[in-house]
């Protein structure tokens, strides 16, 4: 594997991250870094409450302590035509600071400005608020009986927020009936939060010129701009929007939280700027959260392992707000990829949204819009029906495996799969597993009564939102952009509408842009998160950066390269039909002696570039014909202890299908990442409520992240089928671990249990759940 | 979260004593483990300052404290409410003032706590402990007050 980074030849290439000096050294630059004279801070007060109406909020003692420079609540918010923030997809809306009662525990209730972090805090404890309890809703399903309606101020009186549907009703339901062999299953994907080790934060303040600068860490800049002119009102030209270097996202910084507004209206308000930097408890109790889905999930099939029909109706628990990342037209997100990588004859697919004194979100964690919750279940339930058919999971996948000769393939749920070749990946993981090794060692351990499991995931997934007749956010179409300035020595500067937040863009933006132009990667900076300087785009969340962004650098590069072509003709005293780019130069076609560098052409373009117009840049938006289609084969092997429910993760194989590789090194850095994840989601991490709507896992202690301790050793391989509509052919990878592998590892754990007549057990896979499912199993045998 | 408890303490003083102790709110409001202060409002309303410490959520709660005694049955009921750090706890506590015919006294409680916030996330087990520790600590203070 080449490292080298050199001009031309540049994709595939594991150069190194460009921006990793900075990371290592300390010296990146988070908004939290960020200080400007005279700045406040801002602390929120937040209710303890899960449901209550607020009787008095009383500030007076806060007002006295000192440093203290004011405390805003929302009716003040209110008055000034700020009290609500539309919700991502502008189908909802959410309280900035509550208003009249509180929805969930933990919600923004005031603001205390002042002059220090510390007195912002006293304030905080100083603010009295008078609250009534009122009755809890803690689950999607006591929702549903509308018994207490959480959200009079909506013109419908009702908890459920919207009812989604998919694919052909009566036809599944017909094909189900008929079918000799069905199973069926509610496969909880629990809520979990992305938990960025950066929480999220901002610094505002407006100019001399009276223009708002808003440092925050945001995954979308754009976006955030556009949002704040329409919720403000204040001119969009008058916003000047910058992120920089995020400490991880994962969905979590797309949303606009309220404190962001509550920093603003303050710095408007007061004149001075202000920062404000959430801690982890507000992190992880009121930013978006993740999944939340209950599935209930039925597939018929015949005897011998063909699947008939798949239906899958969802309960969704969205918290209090309808703050759920989703495209306007898409409230179920990408749901529809729920069929996976298998032919269904007939499907049909539903998701009920539901009400919940819980915090809001719903956010696309790791995930491109819902698809983790449908891998999931897919791939849980095709392990349960192989286990009804007494079939081997792999041979049940392989023989639904939609096929390589019928992509472009039409999902029955509306999606064309642009490529792959599943049976291809699944072999080329069966062979660097020893399957068949595995099989004979668990059936030896089996007879003497050791629990070992293989689970397996076959997944596909369904990223880069998106094409602008389908995607938006807010109306704004979902395409991506980008611009290239190519400086006379051959260096240059690329900025895009996405925003890095440890995928390493500046290091494979720049190999694109010098694959495209046969220049050294090393000397092409990337910038991106200024809205003054950038592009716009819809920002970096969903597996779209490579898809989209990605597209548009490389078609921005081949406008560069034929305006260049002008002038390498001029340089080489021919027609610019004569001219071709070969080798990653320009040469006379057939007269390969006879070239012009990139390098010598840029600076012809400033010195020399006789009648063209001087100069060598291009802009390009990019609006993709279509989604891409990553997939791959992840396998788990785990032994169980049958005493203690420990469950040990023995190998782990991922084998994925990105299409073309831009930078083999960081592909495999973004894998082992989002493997960690999911082993995460799938053993450790969920955000549970009590009954009282009290969130228990407020913290690191209570919400674990793994460290290099309890992680699995990842083993990783790959084939490669380009997406045919892609320019470069790449579709995106730093999702796929997330989206694939809690599958593998549940499975894993369900068929080491499997001789017990253990079926399902919900994430995460504690080990008291793993202890409880034995137990339980030998009860029912004695 | 709701955490019951109940339990009872055999006071060395006689029942009226213990009877006229249990409705002064100075004096309740100075049993309660922890107390860092106590402000009576009225002869059956007082204000306190207790220190909290529930696994990691150390810190000081304010806390109000209404007594409600019955004479006839010689039942004192008690609310407190309040909270500090961004949690909450309501509690609910009875005692009836028994007299057993031995020249001391009985003093039957019970009491339930419901909380809310950082407190409330610490765990069940946890929780539960330390409440049951401070509610039976206070009662116990009642005690070795009217002991002493």
């Amino acid at each position: 594997m080449s490292t080298e980074s050199k001009p031309g030849g540049s994709l595939g290439v594991a150069m190194k991250r460009k921006e990793d000096p900075r990371f290592i050294q300390g010296k990146g630059h988070y908004v939290d870094d960020i200080s400007m004279p005279g700045m406040l801070y801002l602390a929120l007060v937040r209710s303890p409450y899960s449901h209550a109406e607020i009787k008095s909020i009383d500030i007076s003692e806060a007002m006295k302590v000192p440093g203290v420079k004011a405390v805003i609540t929302g009716k003040d918010l209110e008055a000034a035509g700020l009290g609500w923030l539309p919700t991502f997809h502008g189908l909802d809306k959410q309280m900035v600071l509550a208003i009249g009662k509180v929805l969930f525990q933990y919600q923004e209730v005031a603001a205390v400005f002042a002059e220090t972090r510390g007195a912002a805090a006293d304030g905080v404890e100083a603010v009295q608020v008078d609250y009534a309890p009122l009755p809890v809703v803690a689950d999607p399903f006591a929702s549903k009986t509308d018994k207490v309606i959480l959200r009079p101020d909506r013109e419908a009186k009702t908890n459920h927020i919207f009812h989604w549907e998919v694919g052909d009703k009566d036809g599944t339901a017909r094909a189900l009936a008929a079918s000799p062999k069905r199973i069926s299953q509610r496969i909880w994907f629990q809520r979990c939060h992305p938990a960025p080790l950066e929480p999220c934060g901002c610094v505002a303040y407006f100019d001399t010129m009276g223009r708002l600068q808003f440092h925050v860490t945001s995954q979308a800049p754009h976006v955030y701009r556009t949002a704040l002119a329409i919720v403000t009102g204040i001119p969009e030209d008058k916003i000047h929007v910058m992120s920089p270097d995020l400490g991880g996202g994962f969905g979590n910084k797309v949303p606009i939280y309220p404190g962001y507004v509550c920093a603003i209206v303050g710095a408007l308000k007061i004149g001075r700027p202000v920062k404000w930097i959430e801690t982890r408890t507000e992190n992880l109790t009121s930013t978006g959260f993740a999944r939340d889905y209950h599935m209930d999930v039925e597939i018929g099939a015949t005897p011998d392992g063909r699947v008939t029909a798949l239906h899958v109706a969802t309960a969704a628990d969205h918290g209090a707000f309808d703050a759920a990342a989703d495209p306007s037209k898409y409230p179920a997100g990408m749901f529809g990829i729920v069929t996976g990588s298998y032919d269904f004859p007939t499907a049909h697919a539903e998701v009920d949204a539901y009400f919940t004194n819980k915090a809001p979100g719903g956010i696309a964690y790791r995930c491109s819009f819902r698809v983790t919750e449908a891998s999931f279940a897919i791939e849980r339930a095709m392990d349960i029906l192989a286990d009804e058919l007494k079939i081997d999971p792999v041979e049940l996948r392989r023989k639904n495996f939609v096929r390589k000769d019928q992509f472009p393939y039409p999902s029955r749920l509306g999606f064309t799969y642009d490529s792959g070749d599943y049976h291809k990946t699944l072999d080329t993981a069966l062979e660097a597993l020893g399957y068949q090794a595995l099989l004979k060692e668990q059936a030896e351990k089996r007879a003497k009564g050791e629990l070992m499991g293989i689970g397996f995931s076959t997944f596909t997934e369904v990223v880069g939102a998106g094409p602008s007749k389908h995607f938006d956010i807010l109306g704004i179409k979902m395409f991506d952009s980008a611009e290239i300035r190519i400086h006379p020595t051959g260096a240059g500067i690329v900025r895009a509408g996405t925003k890095s937040q440890g995928q390493g863009h500046e290091t494979t933006w720049a190999q694109i842009v010098g694959e495209e132009l046969g220049l050294d990667p090393q000397n092409i900076m990337v910038e991106e998160g200024d809205t003054d300087t950038a592009p716009y785009g819809l920002g970096t969340y969903a597996s779209r950066s490579t898809p989209v962004a990605g597209a548009a650098i490389a078609m921005a590069a081949r406008r560069v390269r034929e305006k260049a072509r002008k002038v390498a003709a001029h340089l080489l005293e021919a027609g610019e039909a004569d001219v071709e780019w070969k080798d990653y130069k320009f040469q006379v076609k057939g007269v390969p002696a006879k070239s012009v560098t990139m390098k010598e052409v840029a600076f012809a373009a400033y010195t020399n570039m006789a009648q063209n117009e001087p100069g060598l840049e291009a802009t390009y938006y990019y609006d993709p014909p279509n989604m891409t289609f990553p997939n791959g084969t992840y396998v788990a092997v785990v032994d169980v202890d049958r005493e203690t429910g420990e469950v040990k993760v023995r190998r782990f194989l991922a084998v994925d299908d990105c299409g073309t590789i831009i930078n083999p090194m960081i592909v495999e850095g973004q894998i082992h990442g989002g493997l960690t994840e999911g082993f995460a989601i799938a053993f450790m991490q969920e955000i549970q409520y009590d009954s009282e709507g009290n969130n228990l896992n407020t913290n690191f202690t209570d919400y674990l992240v793994p460290t290099s301790l309890e992680t699995p050793h990842w083993e990783t391989a790959k084939t490669i089928t380009p997406s045919p509509h892609h320019p470069i052919g790449a579709k995106g990878v730093g999702e796929s671990p997330n989206v694939g592998s809690p599958a593998a590892f549940v499975n894993a754990v369900v068929d080491a249990l499997s001789p017990l007549g253990v079926r399902h057990i919900d994430m995460p896979v504690t080990r008291d759940k793993v202890w409880r499912a034995i137990r339980d199993a030998e009860a029912r045998k004695t | 979260m709701d955490l019951q408890y109940s339990g009872e303490e055999k006071i060395a003083a006689s029942p009226a004593t213990v009877w006229a102790f249990v409705q002064d709110p100075e004096k309740v409001g100075r049993c309660l483990p922890e107390v860092v202060d106590v402000t009576v409002q009225d002869p059956t309303h007082v204000d306190a300052v207790v220190q909290v410490a529930v696994g990691p959520v150390r810190g000081r709660f304010k806390l109000k404290l209404e007594l409600i005694p019955n004479a006839a049955s010689r039942r004192i009921d008690m609310k407190v409410s309040g909270g500090g750090f961004g949690s909450v706890v309501d509690l609910t506590a009875g005692a009836d003032v028994v007299d057993p015919g031995d020249g001391a006294t009985l003093l039957k409680w019970s009491g339930q706590a419901v909380a809310r916030g950082p407190v409330a996330a610490i765990g069940g087990r946890v929780l539960d402990a330390q409440a049951r520790k401070l509610i039976e600590q206070a009662f116990a203070n009642v005690r070795q007050q009217l002991s002493a």
